[in-house]
């Protein structure tokens, strides 16, 4: 771990990307930050120094996010680690939601990333060097969420382009890791922050607990501190052997391990009916 | 099989679902299936029966979806099982295909469902009665190189899956999730196969993995026949799985990715345990 790294953070004004980012700089890196909101991003950052570039980036437009890599660029030289972290829940029944409701989840968790990767990968290629953290959730790899089926679809989708990524840039000496956190005492599930569908319907009690639950006994009651989320990642930057999957939070470690004893006994259970249909 | 149900199937002209379609009509079930193309469907499946509603359908389009759902219901006056089998592969490193190539992949492979699932619900609510079964594929649960689109979009429909069992199960309906390995259809010819229209030199694996996959076309160890017939097995479990991964290939890939992980989790516990309070 060198402090001379560069790094490209996405999602910067709040939650985890916040954190990281004033971490990164207490520590000497060198940032480029994206929000939105250019302002928004400067004043929770609070820092004036060279080290800090904030970016105003619509990570939807590939145009908007080719202009941020390249400016990180020509301030900074190069870009040695990648932060895929701007994204957001989502908790509604698949009914409920509308097309647009889930593509615009899809828009920010998926093909937002999607972008970045795209116009950043010729930067890292040429250097041959680099390391690209997609920030994903537990909820990528076990879908035991009542009402994130959306937004357990983002992360899934997250997840399987982020393995396949990984072997396809391998030979350009880039590393990718998916982050998959538990739950962190961020603003994820605050007001504003978590969306609800606007057309909820009756019939989805399991839905609207499981939104109670979220809203009103969970929200800032989590577990996990970001700062020790934002500690863990910068840890595992550009090591040698970084994971290629890191969860993150006790609560993440024990669902991953049931997940995998849940697939494993689904595979044991149905094994003849999977296994004879070959010719 | 010996109650009549009636089965709404996507993308039926070919593949998985045309086999489907042929095995339910033969057995005498009651069968609305769609495609783009009526024409072709009708041709292809050959069948006159008062038993087959084939429906001209865009997927993408919320109304279309809308109407072939209400066409069934109102021809048979029921909807019993759906299975949301429409879909493509896509072929390329992430930087090789572009934003729109991307979300069009998307926009089949997991919009189409949701479309599906969304304007099937009222009707499956209804009747306290239904199985929705997804075709993913196991590049959703282990992607390769070379196929990160593909495999992002069949793991989105693995985690609407999952969650969609436990939001629709106190209303009395199923959800299966099917991940075939490599089966003998049409999905590695051009039709069904997109591959990327601006290769980067670089991507040397990439085209590698391309090649090996599409010398494999004819070759796949798996019968479409008898995974079709999986399918339609599992309707009649009384309880059928959450996931059903078809083909000894399946079974093995989807097992080793799960050892690998095992063992990078129990490699990474102290750094994952510890970041509470």
């Amino acid at each position: 771990m060198s402090n001379q790294n560069i790094w490209f953070v996405t999602g910067a004004s709040k939650g985890l990307g916040l954190t990281l980012v004033k971490r990164l700089l207490s520590e000497g890196y060198k940032v480029a930050a994206t929000s939105r909101n250019i302002n928004e991003l400067e004043n929770a950052v609070g820092v004036t120094s060279d080290a800090f570039l904030p970016l105003a980036v619509n990570i939807k437009s590939e145009e908007s996010v080719q202009e941020a890599i390249a400016k990180t660029i020509s301030t900074f030289g190069k870009i040695d680690v990648v932060v895929n972290n701007a994204g957001y829940g989502m908790l509604g029944g698949l009914e409920e939601t509308t097309d647009q409701e889930a593509r615009d989840n899809f828009d920010v968790n998926v093909f937002g990333s999607l972008n970045i990767i795209r116009k950043v990968l010729p930067y890292l290629r040429a250097q041959q060097s680099g390391h690209i953290i997609n920030i994903s959730s537990i909820g990528g790899f076990v879908g035991g969420y009542p009402g994130f089926g959306i937004y357990c679809a983002t992360k899934f989708a997250v997840n399987g382009f982020s393995e396949a990524l990984d072997a396809e840039v391998k030979p350009f000496g880039i590393k990718v890791t998916i982050v998959e956190p538990g739950y962190f005492r961020t603003n994820f599930l605050s007001e504003g922050s978590l969306i609800t569908p606007k057309n909820a319907i009756d019939a989805y009690q399991n839905v609207r607990d499981s939104q109670n639950l979220h809203q009103n006994q969970m929200d800032q009651q989590q577990a996990g501190d970001p700062e020790k989320a934002a500690a863990a990642m910068i840890k595992i930057a550009n090591q040698p052997d970084a994971p290629l999957n890191l969860f993150l939070g006790a609560d993440a470690y024990q669902l991953a391990h049931q997940k995998i004893a849940s697939v494993q006994n689904d595979l044991e259970t149905w094994k003849e009916l999977t296994t004879s249909t070959g010719f | 099989m010996d109650n009549k149900k009636v089965w709404f199937i996507t993308g039926a002209s070919k593949g998985f679902g045309l086999s489907l379609v042929k095995q339910l009509l033969d057995a005498g079930q009651l069968v609305a299936a769609t495609s783009r193309n009526q024409q072709e469907l009708v041709a292809a499946v050959g069948s006159n029966s008062a038993d087959f509603l084939p429906l001209q359908v865009d997927l993408v389009n919320e109304s279309s979806v809308s109407l072939a759902l209400q066409h069934t219901y109102e021809t048979f006056g029921r909807i019993d099982v759906v299975i949301n089998n429409a879909g493509y592969g896509i072929g390329g490193a992430i930087e090789e295909l572009t934003d729109a190539e991307t979300r069009a992949a998307f926009d089949v492979n997991v919009f189409a469902t949701l479309n599906v699932i969304r304007f099937v619900m009222p009707y499956l609510r209804k009747q306290r009665s239904g199985h929705i079964i997804n075709i993913a594929s196991i590049a959703g649960i282990t992607g390769g190189t070379g196929w990160a689109v593909y495999a992002a979009a069949k793991s989105a429909v693995i985690g609407l899956s999952e969650v969609l069992a436990l939001d629709v199960k106190a209303l009395g309906i199923k959800v299966t999730v099917v991940s075939p390995g490599a089966f003998r259809t049409s999905f590695l010819t051009a039709d069904s196969l997109t591959v990327t229209q601006n290769p980067i030199a670089e991507y040397e694996d990439v085209r590698h993995s391309h090649c090996k996959y599409l010398s494999m076309n004819g070759q796949q160890a798996g019968d479409p026949e008898k995974a079709a017939a999986s399918i339609i097995n599992v309707v009649y479990e009384e309880n059928p799985p959450l996931r059903l991964l078809l083909g000894g290939d399946a079974y093995n890939r989807a097992l080793t990715k799960l050892d690998g992980l095992y063992n990078e989790i129990h490699e990474w516990e102290n750094t994952t345990c510890a970041t509470d309070f």
